[in-house]
Order: structure tokens, then sequence, then C-alpha cells
């Protein structure tokens, strides 16, 4: 059995100039791609099965390269007499079906117009190749890629880059992790100090607002009592009146009524929606000019969808004076459910 | 001082008003028919009777006609003080534009519906057949956009110069406005609010009007009506979706502009809005009815709301009892019952949850007329009162 000296893994070495010169010797190797002023090995060039039968014209390629970037691995391979005749005789004839040039694909007639010289190439390709061509030049390519890759390079979109025979654009890539992989610079820091106020700007800042607006305002609020002066003025009203006077108080208001026998401070916020409904006194009732709630001077609710009576605050004397403590109210729950009402702090007997 | 012209022309049909007794009745006669008792049935009544005489009304002329009388009579209504009042508030000028606006979509989509059934039944191709509806983007979309971006920004300017916008000072708790009313999009929710909790009327049913428009191409996987005009092919679902639209969201906008008046009263189209108009509205519970009401008047059981706990149940529990029973049939037992009977083809078609579905959002949009006729029949407050959970339906 003769032995063949053949190009078993090929690569490319940091320095290439683009000039087109090995794609056009072994287009189906070699892929220039001006846009990234890069020359890549082909994937299917990554297999030894694929480069085997192209060894002379890798081997043309690498010493066309007129900066000698181009790299193999010649291993001795045994091979029949047939195979060495052919393989001797014709420069870059194939031998398998896998060895045959590739159709020129869409991103590679794009970055190499020199290809157009390329010799004739034969019309049938091996439909493995087809479909690993199709994987990496075109959409959607990892699905072929799963479905139609050839025996023996399965294995290879597994690899890590770094278990691939190295090329251009490793190379690059390579160059750039090391890069960033040195000491800080001035610029690094400035950039951190950059993005860490971006960070803040965009990030606490909202979230302290965020938290402001969620959190009670209780510390802000006006003292709870209020000092209503003397009780002698609330003694000489009618029963079924009410004194309006401290309606605007912050941050809620209230109506000092007289009922029969007790003064009590009912809350101008309706129990509905929390409407203030306004004193009619010609029609003895309060009513709520956003919903139409009507409540009967002490508050009871009878009209509208008012579900509760007006609350009502604690109310004392002190003194002569009378107070309304707004920080405890009196919730009836019904119009006739009012027996929170009786409560001795709820009102101050007339 | 030159008089201000519609100064003068108020004044005019003041004097026409005065003098002469038939506008007064007439008045009168809208006012009384604008009841929402009255307005809100009649306006589904003239609703429904558009949808059945659909391929009539949408003839140009007879549309034009219908506009035409429509507008003399909105125009009309102009001459009366009160009214002119509402309209002439620079809140309710999106009103009149939503009225005209809303009316002239509906027109237009039921003048292609109809167009499209007539050609079904002769075996025609639809309009949209052949219509290629795609445009080049430039010129012909980008121009058209750029020409309506400059008219509604003309409009606006002008707009926006010719009323000043309605700001009012900063809020006094001792001068509201009477009545206070929500921006005019809001005007059918805030009328929700006169018959239920706010969360209901304000989360509940915003959330189930929202959550309910985006389920619907999954409840409803009719194809039929898909990309082309119709109503024939789809009467049910699109009359379904005119009441919702239609009554339930822009005649409560209308009835919330023009009806509700100080004090959050109802009040007619031509009359003046008095503060002090008494209006007695004692509201009542089912609760009262049931145990109050009823025995009072049949004489079969004690009246009494009941007071004490019992069964382990607390009070408000046994006393809402009723209430319960009936919201518990209406939600849950009648869709069963439906099911079985009148929706039976239904359910057979979509199934256990996609009907489950379908009724939680119809019965919801069924209660709100239901609780709003009874309100305004019956003074009927609540089904459910539990002050305690804020739980009042």
């Amino acid at each position: 059995m003769p032995t063949i000296e053949m190009v078993t893994k090929v690569w490319i070495a940091p320095g290439c100039i683009v000039c087109d010169a090995c794609e056009t010797t072994a287009p189906s190797v070699f892929e220039v791609q001006h846009d990234n002023e890069t020359c890549i090995i082909r994937p299917a060039a990554l297999d030894m099965e694929f480069t085997k039968p192209l060894t002379k014209d890798i081997i043309q390629s690498a010493e066309e390269c007129p900066v000698n970037v181009i790299k193999f691995d010649l291993t001795p391979v045994e091979v029949s007499e047939a195979e060495a005749a052919a393989f001797a005789s014709k420069p870059s004839a194939p031998s398998a079906p896998a060895a045959s040039h590739g159709e020129p694909t869409g991103a590679t007639a794009k970055g190499s117009p020199a290809k157009a010289a390329t010799p004739a190439k034969p019309k049938v390709m091996d439909p493995a190749i087809q479909a690993l061509l199709a994987a990496t030049t075109s959409r959607g390519g990892h699905a072929v890629l799963q479905q139609g890759l050839p025996e023996g390079m399965k294995h290879l979109p597994k690899l890590s880059p770094d278990q691939l025979p190295p090329d251009g654009r490793q190379q690059k890539v390579l160059e750039k992790t090391k890069a960033e992989a040195t000491e800080p610079t001035r610029r690094d820091l400035m950039l951190g100090i950059g993005w860490a106020a971006t960070a803040v700007a965009f990030g606490a800042v909202p979230l302290a607002a965020f938290n402001r607006f969620m959190a009670p305002n209780v510390l802000e609020q006006e003292d709870p009592k209020v000092r209503c002066g003397s009780i002698a003025k609330y003694r000489a009203m009618a029963p079924g009146d009410v004194n309006e006077d401290f309606k605007p108080v912050k941050p809620s208001g209230f109506w000092i009524i007289r009922e029969e026998d007790r003064i009590c401070a009912v809350s101008i916020i309706c129990t509905h929606l929390g409407c203030i409904p306004s004193w009619l006194p010609n029609d003895r009732k309060f009513k709520c000019p956003c919903h139409g709630s009507g409540f009967k001077p002490d508050g009871r609710n009878f009209e509208g969808p008012a579900p509760r009576p007006l609350e009502r605050f604690k109310v004392y004397l002190d003194g002569d004076e009378v107070i309304v403590d707004r920080s405890r109210k009196f919730l009836a729950m019904g119009p006739t459910d009012t027996a929170v009402w009786n409560d001795p702090d709820a009102s101050i007997p007339a | 001082m030159p008089m201000n012209p519609m100064r003068s022309m108020l004044a005019t049909s003041e004097a026409i008003a005065a003098e002469h007794g038939p506008l007064d009745a007439l008045k009168e006669t809208i006012n009384h028919l604008c009841a929402p008792y009255y307005f809100v049935p009649l306006t589904t009544i003239i609703l429904m009777v558009g949808l059945l005489t659909y391929r009539r009304w949408t003839k140009p002329r007879m549309a034009l006609t219908l506009l035409f009388a429509f507008t003399v009579f909105y125009v009309g209504s102009m001459l009366d003080h009160a009214f002119f009042l509402i309209i002439k508030k620079p809140d309710n000028v999106p009103i009149t534009i939503m009225i005209f606006s809303t009316l002239f979509c509906i027109w237009l989509a039921f003048r292609q519906a109809a167009i499209n059934d007539e050609r079904m039944t002769r075996g025609l191709p639809l309009i949209e057949s052949g219509a290629d509806d795609k445009v080049l983007v430039w010129p012909d979309l980008v121009f058209t956009e750029l020409i309506c971006l400059i008219l509604c920004t003309a409009v606006l300017i002008v707009w926006a110069i010719l009323l000043k916008a309605p700001l009012e000072p900063p809020a006094n708790p001792t001068n509201i406005p009477n009545p206070s009313k929500a921006p005019w999009y809001f005007l059918g929710l805030q009328e929700l609010l006169v018959y239920f909790d706010p969360w209901i009327a304000g989360v509940l049913l915003p959330g189930l009007i929202i959550v309910g428009l985006i389920a619907l191409p999954y409840i409803d996987k009719n194809p039929r009506g898909n990309g082309y005009y119709t109503f024939s092919q789809r009467p049910m679902v699109i009359t379904t979706f005119m009441f919702g639209f239609g009554i339930m969201w822009i005649v409560l906008i209308v009835l919330g502009t023009f009806l509700r008046g100080p004090n959050w009263n109802l009040f007619g189209p031509y009359e003046t809005w008095d503060p002090h108009r008494p209006a007695a509205l004692l509201n009542i519970n089912v609760a009262e009815v049931f145990w109050v009401v009823l025995p009072e008047k049949t004489g079969l059981w004690k009246p009494g709301v009941p007071t004490q706990a019992s069964f382990g149940l607390p009070v408000y529990l046994i006393r809402e009892a009723p209430g319960l029973f009936i919201l518990g049939g209406y939600f849950f037992v009648l869709p069963v019952l439906l099911a079985k009977s009148v929706c039976k083809k239904i359910y057979a078609q979509i199934g256990l949850i996609r009907y489950a579905i379908f009724w939680l959002l119809m019965s919801w949009m069924m209660f709100v007329p239901i609780k709003m006729v009874l309100r305004w029949l019956f003074n009927l407050k609540y089904f459910v009162a539990i002050t305690e959970w804020f739980f009042n339906i």
C-alpha cells in the first residue's frame, strides 16, 4: 500500500492581508471576508476527510500566499494503488465525492470578485456538503446543521473555539479577550464611574422617589386635635343643626352637629368614594355632588350609593372648650347599626 | 358694544319659546322622556330597531336625512338656555364631537355591512374581495399620515386658542363644584358608581371590560366576519357589542353629561339646574325588602331585620341571606340552567371553560342595566350589603 502525505488540518496564522489569492486557488477551503478584513477556513474544511483530497490545492495556496500565513499539517496516509495514481496524475482532482469544490455561495461571491476565474466545477455536489454549506451561509442554519450534517462532522459544531483549528478571525477574538483581561486602565475607571452614576440616576433616584411615594404621610399630618371654642356656642344650636366652621380644616374637616341630647363631630368625607358632601339646610340633609349620596343631619346614609353613615370623631371637653380628636373614629356599619355612637367619647352631652 | 350673535340668537329663541306654547310642551315631553327609566330603554329600543332595519337607514339619502334631522334637533336644542349652558362648557365640547363621530362610525360600518350582506344574498363577491389593501409607504402612506398630523395639530391649536382650558382654582372643601363630574370619557364609569361600591364600579367592572375585550378572540373563534363587514352572519355578536359599547358606554356618557345636575340629581336636558330642587331617594336594600316589607305586606313571617347571630353564622350573613341567594342564583345557577336549555348549542360549541368565561363577562355586563333599572324603579340600593367586608353589591 503506498503512502501519501496529505493535509489533515489547515489554518491561517495572524497577518492575513485579504488578497483573495488563496480563495482563487482553493475556494472550497478558504473564504476571504473583506468586510471583516480576514480570511477564514470554511467550516467544511475543518474536517480532515475534506482537506485530504485537496492537499495539492492547499499546498499551492500556502506557497502563493504573499505573507505566508497559511499553515497546514501533513500526515502520511495509506491509500490504494488506484487512488495513488489518480492523486499523482491530476493536480486537484477529487477522488472522493466529498472533495469537490463547493458552489460559490452568496457570502463568498460578495467577498471575492476574483472567484469568477475559478476552474470549472463539477455540477453534482455531495448532498452532505451542500447541507453544511447551506447551514453555514443561510438563515436558519442550525436547523439544517442538525438535520443534514454528514457522519464524522457531527462533533464539529459542538467543539469549543479553542479546539477548532485557529484562523484569522479566531486570532482576533483571542487578542481582544486578552486585551480585556489585562490591568484596568484609567479609561476603565472613568467608564466604571460613568456607568455607576448612570445606574444611580436611573435606578436609585426613582427607587427613592417610589419609596417616598409609597411611604405614608403620617409625620406630615396636622395635629389631630382641633380646639373648637366654647361649648356654649354649640349648646345654643337647635337640635338637628349643623355647624360648618371646621369644614375647611386640614387634612380632614368635620361638622359639629347638635342632636337631641348630645353634640358630635361628623367627618366631611363621604363613605362612598371620599368626596365632600354639601350641607343643604333647606332639605336638611348632606348631599354628595359626586354620586348623589344623601345623609340625614345626624350622618345616617339614606339615599344614593353610600354604604355607611358619615364617620364620627372623638370629641371631649377641656374645661369649657370643645376638642375634636381626629385620631379616633367611630364607624357605624349601617344606618340602623349605630351603637358605636353611644360611646362616651363620641359625643358631649348637651 | 356689538351684541354677541349667539346671545342675540338665544334672546330671540327665548322670546319665541315664551310666546309659543307648543315648544314648551315639546321640551316638557323630552324632559319627561329623559328620565333614565325611559331614556336608557328608549335608546336601547332605538338601537335594536336600527339593527333590525340596518339595510334601510344606512342608504346614503336616508342616513343623510336622519343626520340632518338629528343636527337640527341638536342645534335647535342649543336655543334652550339650560341645554346651551351644558353644551358651551369647554369640558363638554368633546361630547358633541363624540356623539357625531360615533354616529358616523356606526353608519360607516353598517353601511358596508349592508352592502356586503346584499351582495352575499345575490351571490356577488364582497366589496373587500377585489380591494388591494396594500399602499406604498412612500409616498402614499407617509403623505397621508403627514396631512392627518398637520390637520390634527391645526385643529387642536385652533381649539386651544378659541376655548380656554377649563382649569380651576386649587381644591377647596368649602367650595366644591356641584355637580363634580369626571372627565367626559369617564362619565359612564362615574354613572356606574351611583349604583355600585367603588371597588366594583371603579376596579372590577373596568377590569372586566379590559380583560373581556382581550379574551374575546379566545372565546369567539368563529372566523366569519374576519376581514370584511357583515351583520347578517354575526347578528348576536354585533348586537351584544353594540349594546355594551353603545348603550353601556356612550349612552351613559351622554346621560352623565346632559342629565346629571347639582347634587348628582337627574334633570331633563332643558331643565334648569336648581341645586335646591328636592329629590327624595329613599333607598332600600334587599335585606329590608325581605325582612320588613314583604312580611308586612303578606304577613307570612314576623317582620324585623335579624339582629342575633345564629347557626354559627355572623349576623350580617343571616341578614343578607336573601340577597346572597339571589346573587348566587344569578351568577352560578342561571348559567347552568341556560347551558342546559337556551344556550345548549353555544355550550356544545365552545365547551365548559370558554362558556364559563363567556357567562362571567356576560352576566356582569347584564347585571349593570338590571341594577340600574331596579334602582330607578324601586330605589333598590344593594342586593347584599355587608359593610364589614366592603362587600356591597
